[in-house]
C-alpha cells in the first residue's frame, strides 16, 4: 500500500465530517447532550423572574415573568441521545413589549478566544441542535457579547408538532464589538422561549443593541401547556454542522464542575478534614475536583447535617476560598479546640454540599 | 427562613451571610453582587426585612 500527503485546506468524508473542527474542543457548548444535572438530579424546577437561575449544567434561563414556564432533565430524546432539556409552558401568556423569556448558555471566553470576534477575522461559527416542540412555526435565538450590545439573532422553523427535527445555523462571525476572551462572558447562546418586541429583530444580521428573538416568533410561553425539548446542542469553528462531539460523561461533568459542584458524599462518606477552633467550630479543608472559573463564594449545605469524628455537626458557614479549595466553618458542639476532625456526609447518605459562585 | 450576618476570618465587620432555610438545608455566602444568593438577600432586605446581626467575636 502506498502512503502520500494529500494537500488540502479542509476535506470531508461521504457522511459529511469535516477536518475542520474534527480534532480538539470541537464543541464550545458544554453539556450539550443535557445529561449533567448536578443541581437537580432531574426534578422540575420553575425559575424565579429577574436573575439568571440554572438548571441542568451549564444552563440557565432568564424569565421577566415568574411562574411561566418549568423546565426539568428529560429522557425523551432523538436517536443517538439519551437526555434532552424540557420546557413546558405553565400558562397562556401574552407577552408584554418588554418581556424576555430566554434559555440560554454562556461560554467562558477563554473558550471562544480563538473564535476573533471582535476583530477583522472573525470566525465563521455554526450552531447545531435538536429540537421537538408540541407548536409548529418559527422560532428565534441569539448570540449576544457580554456587554449585551452586539446581538445576532437567527430563527429556525418547527414542521411537524412533537417530532425530533436537526437545525443548523451557520453565522458569520462579528467584526465589531467587545467579546471577551478570558474568563468572563465569552459569548451568549439563547434560544427564545417568549419576548416582546424590545427584545426582537429581523434575522440575520449584526447589530447593536440586546436582541434574544426573531421578529413575527412562535412564544412557547403563549400556549399553556406547549413543550419545547432540545439536545445535542454544538456550537463551532467554521460553516458546516459536523456529528455531535461527545465526550466522556466524566470528561463533561468536569467540565462543568468549573462552574458549579455538588458533592455527594453518601453515609459516612469522606468530604473534608479540619481543625477545631473552637468547642462550636471546625475549620475544614474541602478540595475541589476541578478548578473553578473564579473563587466560589457561596456553599449549601442540604438533606442531613455532616457527620463527623467527633463532636455533632449542625452546620455550615463560609469563610475562605480559592478556585481549588474552600475552607468553610462547619458547626457544632462538642468539639475539642485544637483536635483534628474528619468531616463526613450523615448516617442516612443524604447529605449534599454544593458549591456556588463559578457561574458565568 | 433566617438571614443572619456574621464576620469572615480577619475582618472587622459582617462581609458573610448564612441563610437557614425551614427545611433545615443552610447557604453560606460572601457579600459578592455577583452571587444570586446575595442578590436574593439585598432584595429580602429592600422588603423592609432585618437580619440577624453577626455573633461579636
Amino acid at each position: 500500500m502506498a502512503y502520500g500527503v494529500v494537500n488540502a485546506d479542509k476535506m470531508t468524508t461521504s457522511d459529511g465530517v469535516s477536518s475542520s473542527g474534527l480534532y480538539g474542543f470541537k464543541n464550545r457548548i458544554l453539556n450539550g447532550q443535557m445529561v449533567i444535572d448536578q443541581r437537580n438530579a432531574g426534578a422540575s424546577v420553575t425559575p424565579a423572574n429577574g436573575a439568571s437561575i440554572y438548571t441542568l449544567d451549564r444552563w440557565s434561563f432568564y424569565v421577566s415573568q415568574a411562574s411561566k414556564l418549568t423546565t426539568q432533565q428529560s429522557s425523551t430524546a432523538p436517536t443517538g441521545f439519551v437526555n434532552s432539556l424540557l420546557v413546558t409552558s405553565s400558562s397562556a401568556y401574552s407577552v408584554l413589549t418588554g418581556d424576555d423569556f430566554e434559555l440560554r448558555q454562556f461560554i467562558e471566553g477563554y473558550n471562544t478566544a480563538d473564535l476573533g470576534f471582535g476583530t477583522a477575522g472573525a470566525s465563521t461559527v455554526t450552531l447545531s441542535f435538536w429540537v421537538r416542540s408540541s407548536l409548529t412555526g418559527t422560532f428565534g435565538g441569539a448570540i449576544r457579547n457580554s456587554a449585551n450590545d452586539r446581538s445576532y439573532v437567527f430563527s429556525y422553523t418547527i414542521s411537524s408538532a412533537n417530532t425530533w427535527e436537526q437545525k443548523t445555523v451557520t453565522i458569520a462571525g462579528d467584526t465589531s464589538g467587545t467579546w471577551l476572551t478570558t474568563n468572563g462572558r465569552g459569548m451568549a447562546v439563547i434560544f427564545s422561549l417568549g419576548a416582546g418586541s424590545t427584545f426582537l429583530k429581523a434575522a440575520g444580521s449584526w447589530g447593536a443593541g440586546e436582541y434574544a428573538g426573531v421578529t413575527g416568533q412562535t412564544n412557547l410561553v403563549g400556549t399553556n401547556g406547549a413543550t419545547f425539548y432540545i439536545t445535542g446542542v454544538q456550537l463551532e469553528k467554521g460553516s458546516t454542522a459536523t456529528s455531535f462531539d461527545y465526550r466522556p460523561y466524566g470528561t463533561e461533568l468536569a467540565l462543568c464542575q468549573r462552574y458549579y459542584m455538588k458533592f455527594y458524599p453518601g453515609a459516612y462518606g469522606p468530604l473534608g478534614i479540619g481543625v477545631a477552633t473552637s468547642t462550636t467550630a471546625v475549620s475544614t479543608i474541602i478540595q475541589l475536583p476541578v478548578t473553578f472559573r473564579t473563587k466560589p463564594t457561596g456553599i449549601t449545605l442540604a438533606g442531613e447535617a455532616f457527620n463527623a469524628t467527633s463532636g455533632s455537626p449542625t452546620g455550615i458557614t463560609y469563610d475562605q476560598a480559592t478556585v481549588n479549595a474552600i475552607m468553610p466553618y462547619v458547626n457544632g458542639t462538642g468539639f475539642t479546640s485544637g483536635n483534628v476532625v474528619s468531616i463526613r456526609g450523615g448516617g442516612a447518605g443524604t447529605t449534599t454540599l454544593s458549591i456556588d459562585g463559578g457561574e458565568l | 427562613m433566617n438571614y443572619k450576618l456574621y464576620k469572615r476570618t480577619g475582618q472587622s465587620t459582617p462581609d458573610a451571610v448564612v441563610l437557614t432555610r425551614d427545611d433545615g438545608s443552610m447557604t453560606s455566602f460572601m457579600f459578592d453582587p455577583q452571587n444570586s444568593d446575595y442578590i436574593a438577600f439585598l432584595k429580602w432586605i429592600e422588603e423592609g426585612n432585618v437580619p440577624t446581626p453577626a455573633e461579636e467575636q
